[in-house]
């Protein structure tokens, strides 16, 4: 399979050497979130870099299997140590983050529709392990791991462009997703820290993660809402990026000397649009029907729906409306030129082995790729 | 800190206590009441304090209840915390002079809620709680149709079922998952956080202030196959009147279809309301002669499914049928209350039988878990039934 690379060109990228960590192989590193789809991945990608001296905090509900199988594959002399904990628990956060000098921090309310909910496990927990950050006075970076769900994608500098200079939703509570709300709140509360607390931090935005371990399909491409599948995507650009490329960028986010404060977007190169996505999907991996929705459709069902809710009170939530037609079904272009000229990132997977992996693990067997 | 009871100035003061989840839905719906404010909002923890005040018109936010009450003043607090605090946050309030609505359940003791009866009684103020499916629109066409006399009599026999999908992430699995979770500490556990809309349904047409109380819990094999053994997710119940009126309650995590449904038959007719689909279906007594009684009913009941479509749709159109239509009934009626000092939407003896009736089932299933371990030495044995009194 091949995808005609629709998002910019890009330089050629080069590894930075391992001078220009800001840690050591032997400095202490918290995975918080590590049994999770991305989390895992970054465990291993710091295993593979020599790291050995890992700390994985997981929720006591957490399947730990992948985790224990590390272990018993890991390098000579590398340690890794397992934490159930609770972010939410202050006595948690201390013991979890003690002597540690880099944090990656991916554990997040995940699927979450209440405000409450998704903020507790986002903010509230973010906020209580920065504290106990600074009790241990001995962080050199936090890495947060955000979303692409933080941007407005409104008001672009750059025309069609995406890229990290543009805008942040600044009224999240508007957009109907309690995920966005709590990512953006949980954004501010790390910049926070940053600012008036002086703990060093990184941002890492990844766009739609996919790869073995998940089957959805995101919402950029369409949704089942109302049953049949609607086909919201058409011809935009969807940006993905394989888990084994996000969790390399989140680990040189960490790592690269000289990016504190920094966001990074991350989406992999040759990006495919949601109608070829679809197509390659239905093709290799499930077959369905969808309903294709013009984007001019999509936005007048959009507008009209945020106006209902609004008349009636909530009497349906706003869970469609203009500022996430614009996050998630505007035609957009994306770019990865920060990430590889800062950090000297580049794809270990290719797209089109991306997807046919992805398809595999979905039930297809990948062979139209 | 005393202050004058009652609305000053046309306006009702409102104050939210604990930013949780359903806090979220208190806010959204006093925001469409009209003649009320939000004064300000509450928790300890001061991120969500502000995250509810930063998606409702909140005037401001606090970290401590007392500079809530005194700077804020409200007229009304809703108590939306963990259920364990409700009796001293709600004995404040009330002390302070607000009327107060406690979200369910209303204590964790029977003792504790009627000390907040007698207190509120005592200071002039109002008291509810939220029992707010007791207000849907399909409960209140039911609790017309029982006043009107459609039963023919005093209610012979009550079924309520309640089911709780474990399924449910966001809240199951964080029970489930944690160990040191608020509900775990309930008297009742996992029953005592939901169980109480089923139960004030029976409680509501019950005459008695003690009912005889029979529990029978487990723990689901479902449960068990994850080594869950202290939440109580299967609960029978039988409640009695003497030779009067009988109830039973059912509440499960694994009956499929998921239902919330009330059924009551008097000596002439009965009926059956369904929470979850907003039906009341009327059950006539009267019986057609031969075959006229297998070909007749049935057409009455697909003529009274479409009629409760039509109400449905009509209600919708009229932008009457939230998700939390109950809830927002039952605040504007107990603002009602507060303002033209009218009777309180949920009867105070109906309140302090709810929660008596929940102590029992408790204190039995203790009782029966205590002898049940007592026993398991030798063998494993089903938890076995206590049948004491309600204690008044």
């Amino acid at each position: 399979m091949s995808f005609s690379g629709t998002n910019i060109a890009h330089p050629k990228s080069v590894a930075p050497p391992q001078d220009d960590f800001i840690i050591g192989p032997d400095d202490r590193i918290l995975i918080t979130g590590a049994a999770g789809f991305i989390g895992s991945r970054v465990v291993q990608c710091l295993l593979d870099r020599g790291f050995r001296n890992l700390v994985c905090l997981v929720r006591p509900s957490s399947d730990v299997a992948g985790i224990e199988a590390m272990i018993d594959r890991r390098p000579p002399g590398a340690r890794i140590e397992v934490l159930k904990g609770n972010l939410l628990s202050r006595e948690d956060c201390e013991t979890a983050s003690k002597d540690v000098a880099l944090i990656f921090h991916l554990a997040a309310g995940i699927g979450e529709k209440s405000y409450p909910d998704a903020f507790l496990n986002s903010v509230v927990a973010t906020r209580n392990l920065l504290d106990a950050c600074l009790e241990w006075a001995c962080l050199r970076r936090f890495v947060l791991v955000s979303s692409f769900t933080v941007y407005s994608n409104c008001r672009k500098p750059h025309g069609r462009l995406l890229d990290e200079s543009c805008p942040i939703e600044e009224r999240p509570e508007l957009r109907g997703e309690a995920y966005c709300f709590a990512k953006v709140k949980q954004e501010q509360v790390v910049e926070k820290y940053g600012k008036n607390r002086g703990i060093p931090y990184v941002v890492v935005r990844p766009g739609s993660v996919y790869g073995a371990g998940t089957s959805e399909i995101t919402g950029r491409v369409g949704i089942v809402t109302f049953g049949p599948f609607l086909h919201l995507g058409g011809s935009n650009v969807i940006p993905f990026t394989y888990v084994d490329n996000c969790a390399e960028a989140t680990v040189l986010a960490g790592l690269v000397k000289g990016v504190d404060g920094e966001a990074f977007n991350v989406v992999d190169d040759d990006l495919p649009s949601g109608r070829q996505f679809l197509r390659f999907y239905k093709k290799n991996a499930k077959r369905f029907k969808s309903i294709y929705v013009p984007h001019l459709i999509s936005y007048a069902f959009c507008y009209l729906w945020e106006r209902y809710s609004l008349w009636s009170h909530g009497q349906l939530p706003p869970v469609f409306n203009r500022k996430r037609w614009h996050a998630e079904w505007k035609k957009t272009r994306y770019s990865n030129e920060k990430l590889k000229t800062k950090l000297g990132w580049a794809p270990k997977v290719p797209t089109a082995e991306g997807m046919r992996r992805y398809v595999e693990a979905c039930g297809g067997n990948g062979r139209n790729a | 800190m005393l202050r004058p009871v009652g609305v000053t100035d046309g306006m009702l003061k409102v104050a939210i206590v604990g930013c949780g989840k359903i806090a979220d839905s208190h806010a959204s719906q006093i925001q469409w009441i009209e003649g009320c404010e939000i004064v300000g909002v509450c928790d300890r923890e001061p991120l969500m304090a502000e995250q509810l005040a930063a998606r409702f018109p909140v005037k401001r936010h606090f970290t401590d209840l007392t500079a809530l009450l005194e700077e804020a003043r409200p007229d009304v607090v809703h108590i939306t915390t963990p259920a364990e605090t409700h009796f001293d946050i709600a004995r404040f309030c009330l002390e302070q002079g607000c009327h107060v609505y406690v979200e369910k359940p209303f204590t964790l003791y029977a003792q504790q809620a009627q000390r907040l009866v007698d207190l509120a009684e005592r200071k002039g103020v109002k008291l509810t709680v939220g029992h707010n499916d007791q207000f849907s629109h399909v409960a209140r066409r039911m609790r017309a149709l029982v006043q009107s006399g459609y039963l023919g009599g005093d209610p012979v026999h009550l079924e309520s079922y309640y089911s709780y999908d474990l399924g449910d992430p966001s809240y199951a699995r964080a029970l489930l998952g944690d160990k040191h979770h608020w509900v775990r500490r309930l008297p009742g556990k996992l029953l005592q956080n939901v169980i109480s809309h089923g139960i004030a349904r029976i409680a509501e047409f019950l005459t008695t202030d003690a009912p005889h109380v029979i529990a029978h819990g487990f723990v689901s094999p479902i449960l068990k196959q994850i080594n869950e053994s202290e939440i109580v997710d299967e609960l029978r119940v039988i409640i009695s009147e003497e030779e009067r009126t009988t109830a039973y309650f059912t509440f499960s995590s694994q009956l499929r279809p998921s239902i919330h449904q009330l059924r009551i038959y008097g000596p002439k007719n009965g009926l059956v309301l369904d929470q979850d689909h907003e039906i009341l279906i009327r059950l006539r007594g009267q019986k057609f002669k031969s075959y006229a009684d297998i070909f007749i009913p049935p057409a009455q009941l697909a003529k009274q499914h479409l009629g409760n479509l039509v109400t449905n749709a009509r209600l919708f159109l009229r932008r009457d049928f939230h998700v939390d239509s109950g809830m927002k009934y039952l605040i504007e009626s107990f603002y009602r209350s507060i303002r033209e000092g009218t009777p309180v939407p949920i009867p105070y003896r109906e309140i302090l039988l709810t929660t008596r009736i929940m102590e029992a089932i408790f204190d039995q299933l203790r009782a029966s878990r205590l002898q049940g371990r007592m026993e398991s030495q030798d063998r494993e044995l089903p938890l076995g039934t206590i049948a004491p009194e309600v204690k008044q």
